[in-house]
């Protein structure tokens, strides 16, 4: 039961993300509601299950794109392994530290895939834009969906 | 915790090297495989989402609109309930010119002299005993003048004017408990006094017992009565009742050829009726 509603929840995640860049992105930013699913869930989830979120979150925005596949699946896999590493030594669950590894994850985030992408496909995928924009969103995005996975994770069991 | 950290290294290994297959062969079978399976799997989330994403595209400008709209309502309603309100009014308006300009064709037709007012007040709890006109001694009008109403084509008896004042008038109606007039039976002439009873339908007394009176029997005022002009027309018997055994004279039910009810304008006729009739007041029959 556990494992069909987190099949649930990982397809509303990419329809949300999927539906907000389509209809609700101003002058082409959004949040990476993605890449906040990926950080809430492995705030959240055991180490495993927080890197195969990642993974699978990953893959997701790879499919959407048109760029390398595999690429944020292995950057979201490696977000999920360093907030597993930062767990140990921060309360992930503050909304300030939140904030913070939302601000900065996003940014690492971005340069490694932006290097993944160079290296594989030779293109740079992401504009100045976005890069200065972006992880800002994230940030207020992040506590937002923890919150929420919070919620059902209490209720469900889930994560 | 060790352990912990073994089964998240095993798992970073795994889908590291899982991905770092997919970005080392992007046109394998296997990464091609694994883009069809997914791109599969999101199909259904896509789809749907495209389907119905225009109820909720255009929320803030739908928003917007729904306001506008909300205001334009009201701002038509009120306009509507103006409308309405002027509608009745016209409708009142077109009542009326209608009712004065059959009562004006009427006018001409009359053989009197007099004015035309409008009913002002009517008291409930004297419904069928009198009411007020406009017009008054200002416009010539005088105690005792015959008080027609219309209806249909024809005018009626509808009572006398009892107290003028300035402006406005009070008229007794015919169905007034205390007035009465004396009419003439179509066609033969008989006369016999009719008598208002305080309710819709008059009473007639007086009637010879051998006079062949029948119901329908047509009622004009007579030319022997004393206030009112003769040939107006008064009502018609609706039923004739049997003579009592210690009476000489039979009654009548009469209904009045006026419906007070919806009465509205009435025609007053100046009489001019010398002054040694002042003496007629409330309670005189004749």
């Amino acid at each position: 039961m556990s494992f069909i509603l987190e099949l649930v929840l990982y397809a509303a995640i990419g329809t949300s993300y999927w539906w907000w860049s389509q209809n609700l992105s101003f002058y082409g930013l959004a949040p990476n509601l993605l890449f906040a699913a990926a950080l809430a869930a492995a705030i959240l989830a055991g180490p495993v299950k927080a890197i195969a979120w990642g993974f699978f979150l990953g893959l997701y925005a790879d499919m959407l794109g048109a760029g390398t596949l595999g690429g944020y699946a292995l950057t979201y896999s490696l977000l999920a392994y360093a907030v597993h590493t930062l767990k140990r030594h921060f309360d992930m669950a503050g909304l300030f530290p939140q904030l913070v590894a939302a601000l900065a994850l996003s940014w690492l985030s971005m340069f490694f895939y932006q290097g993944l992408s160079l290296a594989f496909s030779r293109v740079n995928p992401l504009g100045v834009k976005i890069f200065l924009v972006e992880p800002f969103l994230n940030a207020l995005a992040v506590p937002v969906v923890f919150q929420v996975f919070h919620g059902l994770k209490r209720r469900t069991g889930i994560l | 915790m060790s352990r912990e950290k073994d089964a998240a290294n095993y798992a970073l290994v795994f889908f590291a090297a899982l991905s770092a297959l997919l970005l080392l062969l992007p046109a394998s079978k296997f990464a091609h495989a694994a883009r069809i399976a997914v791109s599969y799997s999101l199909y259904p989330s896509m789809h749907y989402g495209a389907k119905y994403g225009h109820f909720v595209r255009n929320v803030p400008s739908n928003f917007v609109k729904l306001l506008e709209t909300d205001q334009e309502n009201r701002a038509l309603k009120d306009r509507v309930r103006d409308l309405e309100l002027k509608l009745r009014n016209a409708s009142a308006l077109t009542a009326e010119n209608e009712r004065l300009a059959s009562a004006l064709r009427l006018s001409r037709s009359l053989p009197w002299s007099g004015t035309w007012a409008r009913v002002v007040n009517k008291t409930p709890s004297d419904w069928y005993g009198s009411f007020y006109i406009d017009k008054g001694s200002r416009q010539g009008v005088s105690v005792n003048d015959t008080v027609l109403g219309m209806q249909g084509e024809r005018a009626g008896l509808a009572g006398r004017v009892l107290e003028v004042y300035p402006e406005f008038s009070k008229v007794l109606l015919l169905t007034n408990g205390a007035a009465s007039a004396v009419c003439a039976i179509e066609p033969g002439g008989l006369e016999a006094l009719v008598e208002g009873r305080g309710a819709r339908l008059l009473k007639m007394n007086y009637v010879p017992e051998e006079s062949a009176l029948a119901e329908g029997a047509e009622l004009v005022t007579s030319p022997g009565g004393l206030l009112f002009p003769p040939g107006v027309s008064v009502g018609r018997v609706t039923r004739v009742y049997p003579r009592e055994s210690f009476m000489n004279f039979i009654t009548a039910d009469v209904s009045p050829a006026v419906d007070v009810n919806t009465l509205k304008e009435v025609f007053v006729v100046k009489r001019n009726i010398s002054g040694d009739m002042a003496w007629v007041r409330l309670g005189d029959k004749k």
